[in-house]
């Protein structure tokens, strides 16, 4: 699992992650998720390339979002696959963190924040 | 071949019970899946179903015992029919038995977790416990048949 992130226009952190996120995808991408959360208020996580979402992996998106929300801000999930997006369905995680997927919404709801 | 390297023409797999074997079981399911013809929805699905129970195994049922181990067992009962067996030899425990957290939601914010109930009963067709005269088999099927869909928003 790799995790790059992308400064944007209108102060909106890009993070884009790469791979599984199984246990083993999570452990890798947890300490800068937490990094991310702690110190970002619009955080768009682009989840194309995601090609595998578990409960823990699940735990490595809700809560940053959930931080990031405590602090005021708001993340949201762009563009995952079928099965990614029935995990987040499934499991109501969608209604902690919006999932978009045309950038264009995804980033005028982080503006609206 | 290294300990930590899949065997992909075994339709058995024997872990330890520590989390990090658990990285041995996506190579595993995707050797399955090219021999079987498991289509990718479905690959997704048995992924994640037995993420949940092997994990649930190691992390609850052994509790930290860390040399113990956990057997998976793929059959093919009938065409698009996919069943794995998962054995173990940890104290009596149905998983089946145990209720369904609900799903997460705005109002609970801090209740984030207790899903993997849940995603067995969401993605896998068919769930089956029995206890063992040494621990648990937990079966979980998987049909090629039965479209995945995503839930009604």
């Amino acid at each position: 699992m790799a995790i790059a992130t992308e400064e944007l226009t209108g102060g909106i952190t890009k993070v884009t992650l790469d791979g599984r996120l199984d246990i083993e995808g999570a452990a890798a991408v947890d300490t800068q998720m937490h990094l991310i959360a702690a110190s970002r208020k619009a955080v768009l996580v682009d989840l194309q390339k995601v090609s595998f979402l578990g409960s823990v992996g699940l735990r490595a998106l809700v809560i940053p979002a959930r931080d990031i929300k405590g602090r005021g801000g708001k993340m949201v999930l762009f563009a995952p696959s079928e099965m990614v997006e029935k995990v987040l369905k499934t499991s109501g995680a969608d209604t902690l963190v919006p999932v978009h997927h045309e950038l264009k919404a995804a980033l005028a709801a982080l503006q609206e924040s | 071949m290294m300990a930590n390297e899949v065997d992909q023409t075994q339709d058995r797999l024997e872990l330890r019970s520590r989390l990090s074997d658990m990285a041995q079981l996506p190579a595993w399911i995707e050797g399955l899946a090219t021999r079987h013809g498991i289509p990718a929805n479905v690959q997704f699905a048995i992924d994640l179903c037995l993420e949940e129970a092997l994990s649930n195994v190691i992390r609850h049922g052994y509790a930290g015992m860390d040399d113990r181990s956990v057997s998976v067992r793929f059959t093919m009962p009938g065409s698009g029919y996919f069943k794995f067996v998962i054995e173990d030899q940890a104290p009596r425990f149905n998983p089946l038995d145990s209720p369904e957290q609900p799903a997460m939601s705005p109002d609970e914010e801090n209740r984030i977790g207790g899903q993997g109930i849940r995603f067995l009963r969401h993605f896998a067709d068919a769930l089956e416990y029995e206890a063992t005269p040494t621990g648990n088999r937990l079966s979980i099927g998987f049909s090629a048949a039965k479209p995945t869909r995503l839930p009604e928003a």
